[in-house]
């Protein structure tokens, strides 16, 4: 129920919506997006649900374009990658916002300076209200930067009516994954 | 707090004269009308969640001290330096001292109402670095030689062909007057900004004095870029941002973008907590909160303290039938509408903004759209009181000056007045007095020019009393009559 509440809000918000699927459904998912796109791929590294997706060994064929916060130019390069892929610590059913936590496998500029951004949300971390979500957040650490997003960039100073794509991502991609999911088909 | 910059005109009356009189602005005011949807939505549907944030507001007013004591404790244990700063001078000299040891050049800012309060961006400049608006609405201020005129959205003064005018004479050739085309231009324009600045400023929407941590939130997500790739971000906060739990988030933030764009959340939500951690590879490595006082302290325990519980949502403006006229510019202050028009001669100790709260109809619509419940309408007649005899604003002790200083003529009149309406004969005989008048200024049932009162007449026609008055009507009822 929280997750079609969830799909159906993320989607008012200019998001496309994926899944849920299971594990491996979700992988193929995540690797025919990134592959719509020509450049490099910028991926988070040690996080919980992409570790579960395995997508270092996925996005292999491809490894010289795949760009982790390990390496010494990630600075460099970061800025004119095509694709940013992360996982997200929860997401709000309500408001269609999935949250990013940073740390050191997880640096803020991997879903701001690409314009596609990939978020793979395990169905389990998303949550009915913005309360519960802040109320999850308090009872652990925060870390030094969290991130709301609702949703591509967006403006309305022009008129007041909405224009996309303005400072941050043009396009933001959510697939949810399900471990348990049954049979998992792309819609 | 005043600038010679925006709307010409001496007076607000002049201001207010030339602002009506503008075809241009007028046609772009109208563009508000959307936001007039959303302040009947969260009343509607958001009570509950109002009587909580007013709440919030009162405790944390009730001890502002006591917080912004446990915020300070909480950010220094992050590894953020707190600057308390009294005057925006002192502010000023904050970011500048701090900027030029640090061999800053270029500086992004995100949209800030706290910074154009102490016109940070314009020291910035002229001690010789770049300083960039980052929001696209202030960007195009900024390049305009403007200010904004409304906090929330800054640049509604504007049409698109003449927003499309301004990004074309810094492109260096015309852009179509597309929203597409000017949006995907800016885009590229700042974005060599963002990766090359080595300061990001910010205000702040919220800070919780629990977890330290500091919420901007913005729809285009420059404040992202504000707070991730410059190695200093400097936050700008008004002394009353501070709230006392993290929890508190859970009914603040929905009410302030609810109350600001009708957006359930607002796009982008960015919570620093403290500087970057020695293991991650990006975000500022210093961060720098700035306590910012301007005479604020000075209304806490007065009759004026509710201002402080101000979100800066701007659904007041969004209401106010004068701000819809006149558009922000015409207050000739940073903060414009009903909110501007108390916090204005409040924040300068009445140096500034005296003419501002006679620019209202007390219709009390600002009143009803504020989520945190601040009373505007009863600060604006308040206000009107205190500002009558000169010299600064004492806050909270009536002014017994100004019933001292009132003209004869007018005290006679209100007594008069008084006297007469307090017996049935008395105000039996005035509105026979009316009547008269009825007969002598105009017998369609309006005044359209009276001796006396040309400041209302030049404007709009002076409704009469009716040739029958409701009491004779009523008794005529009574006994029998029932001609209507």
């Amino acid at each position: 129920m929280v997750i079609e509440r969830f799909i159906a809000a993320a989607r008012e918000n200019a998001c496309s919506v994926h899944g849920p699927f299971s594990l491996d459904a979700a992988t193929a998912v995540v690797v025919e997006i990134a592959g719509r796109h020509a450049g490099e791929i910028a991926l988070t590294v040690d996080d919980p649900v992409l570790d579960q997706l395995g997508l270092d060994a996925a996005l292999g064929a491809t490894a010289d374009r795949v760009l982790t916060p390990e390496q010494a130019d990630w600075t460099t390069r970061l800025p004119t990658a095509a694709v940013g892929i992360t996982g997200s610590l929860l997401a709000v059913a309500a408001t269609g916002t999935v949250v990013l936590g940073t740390n050191a496998g997880a640096p803020r500029a991997t879903s701001l300076l690409p314009p596609v951004h990939i978020c793979v949300i395990d169905a389990a971390t998303v949550v009915a209200e913005f309360a519960d979500a802040i109320a999850r957040l308090d009872a652990g650490v925060l870390p030094s930067a969290l991130t709301w997003v609702g949703g591509p960039s967006r403006t309305s100073d022009l008129e007041m009516r909405p224009t996309l794509g303005i400072h941050g991502p043009k396009t933001v991609e959510l697939v949810l994954v399900q471990p348990d999911a049954p049979v998992a088909s792309p819609s | 707090m005043t600038h010679g910059l925006v709307t010409p005109g001496r007076t607000l009356k002049e201001r207010a004269t030339r602002a009506v009189a503008d075809a241009e602005l007028q046609r772009a005011l109208h563009n508000l009308d959307v936001r007039l949807f959303t302040a009947r939505d969260v009343e509607d549907n958001h009570r509950a969640l109002k009587d909580k944030a007013a709440a919030i507001r009162r405790e944390t007013l009730a001890d502002l001290d006591g917080w912004l004591d446990k915020l300070e404790a909480t950010l220094v244990s992050l590894g953020v330096t707190v600057h308390r700063c009294a005057t925006p001078d002192d502010a000023r000299r904050v970011v500048l001292d701090l900027a030029r040891r640090e061999g800053v050049h270029r500086v992004v800012k995100s949209k800030s109402m706290a910074t154009e309060e102490i016109d940070l961006s314009d020291a910035l400049e002229a001690n010789g670095m770049e300083s960039i608006e980052t929001d696209l609405g202030e960007y195009i201020v900024q390049l305009a030689g403007e200010r904004p005129s409304h906090i929330i959205t800054p640049v509604i003064h504007k049409t698109l062909p003449q927003i499309a005018d301004v990004l074309s004479r810094e492109a260096g050739a015309p852009l179509a007057v597309d929203r597409e085309v000017l949006t995907e231009w800016t885009r590229e324009k700042l974005r060599e900004k963002f990766v090359a600045a080595d300061m990001g400023i910010t205000g702040a929407n919220f800070v919780a004095a629990d977890t330290g941590t500091i919420v901007v939130v913005t729809n285009e997500g420059n404040g992202r870029f504000c707070t991730s790739l410059p190695r200093i971000h400097v936050c700008v906060m008004p002394i009353e941002k501070v709230v006392p739990r993290f929890a508190d988030l859970a009914t603040l933030l929905p009410l302030l973008t609810m109350s600001a764009t009708g957006q359930r959340l607002s796009n982008y939500v960015s919570m620093v907590t403290g500087p970057r951690r020695p293991d991650e590879v990006d975000g500022p490595e210093h961060l720098h909160v700035i306590f910012l006082d301007h005479n604020r302290r000075d209304l806490v325990g007065t009759r004026y303290e509710s201002m402080l519980a101000c979100i800066r949502c701007g659904a007041c403006l969004n209401v106010c039938p004068v701000y819809r006229k006149i558009g922000g510019h015409a207050y000739d202050s940073v903060y414009s509408g009903p909110m501007g028009k108390v916090l204005t001669p409040l924040l300068s100790a009445g140096a500034d903004g005296r003419d501002l709260p006679g620019a209202s109809s007390l219709c009390g619509a600002c009143a009803e759209a504020c989520p945190v419940q601040i009373p505007l309408a009863d600060l604006l007649v308040r206000l009107r009181e205190d500002l009558r005899s000169p010299g600064p604003v004492v806050a909270g002790v009536p002014s017994v000056a100004a019933k001292r200083t009132r003209p004869r003529v007018r005290r006679l009149g209100f007594g008069t007045w008084a006297a007469a309406w307090a017996s049935p004969a008395g105000y039996r005989a005035s509105m026979g007095a009316a009547r008269l008048g009825r007969r002598i200024l105009g017998r369609d049932g309006w005044a359209h020019r009276a001796p006396g009162l040309r400041g209302w007449t030049a404007g709009r026609d002076l409704p009469l009393p009716a040739a029958r008055s409701f009491r004779d009507r009523w008794d005529a009822r009574r006994e029998g009559d029932d001609q209507w």
